[in-house]
């Protein structure tokens, strides 16, 4: 494998558009992206594309990677759409980092792009809730929310842990949000009003919860040998990794941890020769409060059962010796899913190259780390900048 | 908006569904429910059918608000209000994910002794789809 730099991340501001649809959406973060390339670069040199997307108004449509490709005048190279639920956008770069990295390709652009925001009540509850097994759970009634709450109900039975702590989640990923000019929600919460909101699947109340949101996002994956041709301050992706379970809570050995994330981060540290203790900033998956909590321990943060004392510690916050999420995560930065992973990205590319503004934290070394569903699919990658 | 488990496929998994069928490995022993392709311990690939008990404890569990609810299950929602969801671990091993019925949503406890019983879960296509819930296990 040769090495593998990022040298342009961009998103759309995340949130509800309603005067765009997914090419749009696309167009934009593709602009985006592009205008972060230092000295530029010429689209149609990318020879390959890789989209994460789970649907286009609520099912899902054949080729939509050329769809949107294709609007920007980029035809004949191969493009595929990637799809892992919420871990889609990871999945996509994950490809195109295997792509670079196995010298099959010199440019490759890794996307994301979701609209959500124009489906009816309905048909969002309906495609919301086909990410985790449709046999069993989603047949007991549940929700995508209701199966983060069985987990959570657990947590809080083995570990030490009170429902506080997940509340004070969603405090410090809203104090960070509203820093963040393309959050869906700048405003932060106090731990009042997030224990206090109404219930939607016990132990979780609705600020336990992400939104849904319309957004997209793009990097640019070269060989790390070539980085240089393109800006002075390449992000370098010196560790990845991916990894599967099975899709209902029920069939796997435990559900207070993801076996799926455990193997990629095992992955991505081996690969970058790094521990956790390495790692100087996090952006993590936290669809739901508990989520995070998780993160902590299989990402190696905090030995298993004690992620909580991270954030009553308050280690994780911007002021913390480990920040998580200064993006204000998928909690209040938002979840558009097939754009999320790609999103982290950008968040993670701003933060190296010093360009966070308000929310800027210090460290060269940065994890970024995304779930399709309740932990059937997963990616972990590390990322360095020369000290 | 269904969650789209076409009669065909509902049919196939009928005595799970309808007699908590599941399968034993015939190499190592070990019960799988619902029925694998392979045996989740060895990945032998060779089973015979077990009758389980449907009988169990509450692994975890959520109360669901109404207001959420997946369309299918959106009347049940309307008619009961919150409703119960769980992991009950089988006395043979496995764990499964159902509705509880028949108790007070503030009662359930993880450890709770449950035993199934064949309900109406929901209607599509139609075609009202039975299968199993649990409730308390003295009942
Ligand atoms: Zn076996």
């Amino acid at each position: 494998m040769r090495d593998v730099a990022i040298v342009g991340a961009g998103q759309t501001p995340y949130g509800d558009h309603p005067e765009a649809g997914i090419k749009e959406l696309f167009a934009s973060a593709f602009g985006a992206m592009a205008d972060s390339v230092d000295r530029g670069f010429d689209a149609t040199a990318l020879d390959a594309a890789y989209v994460g997307s789970l649907g286009v108004g609520g099912s899902q449509l054949g080729i939509t990677g050329a769809s949107l490709t294709s609007h920007l005048g980029l035809t004949g190279l191969p493009v595929q759409r990637v799809e892992n639920a919420c871990a889609s956008g990871g999945f996509a770069l994950l490809d195109a980092v295997h792509a670079v990295g196995s010298g099959a390709s010199d440019a490759v652009l890794a996307a994301g792009v979701e609209k959500m925001l124009d489906l009816s009540g309905d048909r969002s509850k309906y495609w919301l809730g086909v990410s985790g097994d449709t046999e069993y759970e989603r047949l007991a009634g549940m929700t995508f929310a209701g199966v983060y709450a069985i987990a959570a109900r657990r947590y809080l039975h083995e570990t030490d842990a009170e429902r506080e702590h997940l509340s004070r989640v969603a405090v410090k990923n809203h104090e960070n949000g509203a820093v963040n000019p393309k959050a869906q929600f700048q405003r932060e919460v106090s731990l009042e009003r997030a224990t206090g909101a109404p219930e939607i699947a016990a132990p979780l109340n609705l600020y336990d919860a992400c939104p849904t949101t319309d957004g997209a996002a793009c990097a640019l994956v070269v060989p790390a040998d070539e980085a240089r041709e393109y800006t002075d301050d390449p992000v370098y992706v010196t560790g990845f990794g991916g990894g599967s379970d099975h899709l209902a809570l029920h069939d796997r050995e435990t559900i207070t941890s993801l076996s799926a994330v455990r193997e990629a981060a095992e992955a991505a540290y081996d690969r970058a020769d790094k521990t956790p203790e390495d790692v100087d900033f996090a952006e993590v998956h936290d669809c739901f409060t508990i989520a995070e909590l998780l993160a902590y321990e299989d990402l190696g943060f905090a030995d298993r059962g004690e992620g909580w004392r991270l954030i009553a510690e308050g280690r994780t916050r911007r002021d913390g010796d480990l920040p998580v999420n200064t993006s204000g995560g998928l909690k209040a930065k938002g979840h558009p899913l097939g754009a999320t992973g790609i999103g982290q990205v950008v968040e993670v590319f701003d933060q190296l190259r010093g360009d966070a503004g308000d929310r800027q934290v210090d460290g060269d070394v940065a994890l970024s780390h995304n779930v399709g569903g309740s932990g059937g699919a997963a990616t972990v990658f590390i990322y360095e900048v020369d000290a | 908006m269904g969650a789209h488990i076409s009669i065909p496929m509902y049919e196939r998994t009928v005595g799970q569904r309808l007699a908590f069928e599941g399968e034993r490995c015939t190499d190592c022993g070990t019960v799988a429910f619902p029925p694998k392709g392979a045996c989740p311990d060895c990945r032998n690939d060779e089973f015979e059918t077990v009758d389980l008990s449907g009988t169990g404890t509450v692994y975890s569990h959520t109360v669901l608000s109404p207001g959420g609810a997946p369309p299918e299950f959106a009347g049940q929602a309307r008619a009961e209000g919150r409703y119960v969801a769980a992991i009950v671990e089988l006395d043979e091993g496995p764990r499964i994910t159902a509705q509880l019925t028949d108790i007070d949503p503030e009662t359930v406890e993880i450890g709770m002794p449950v035993s199934g019983r064949i309900r109406r879960i929901y209607e599509e296509e139609g075609v009202v789809r039975y299968g199993f819930k649990f409730g308390p296990a003295d009942d």
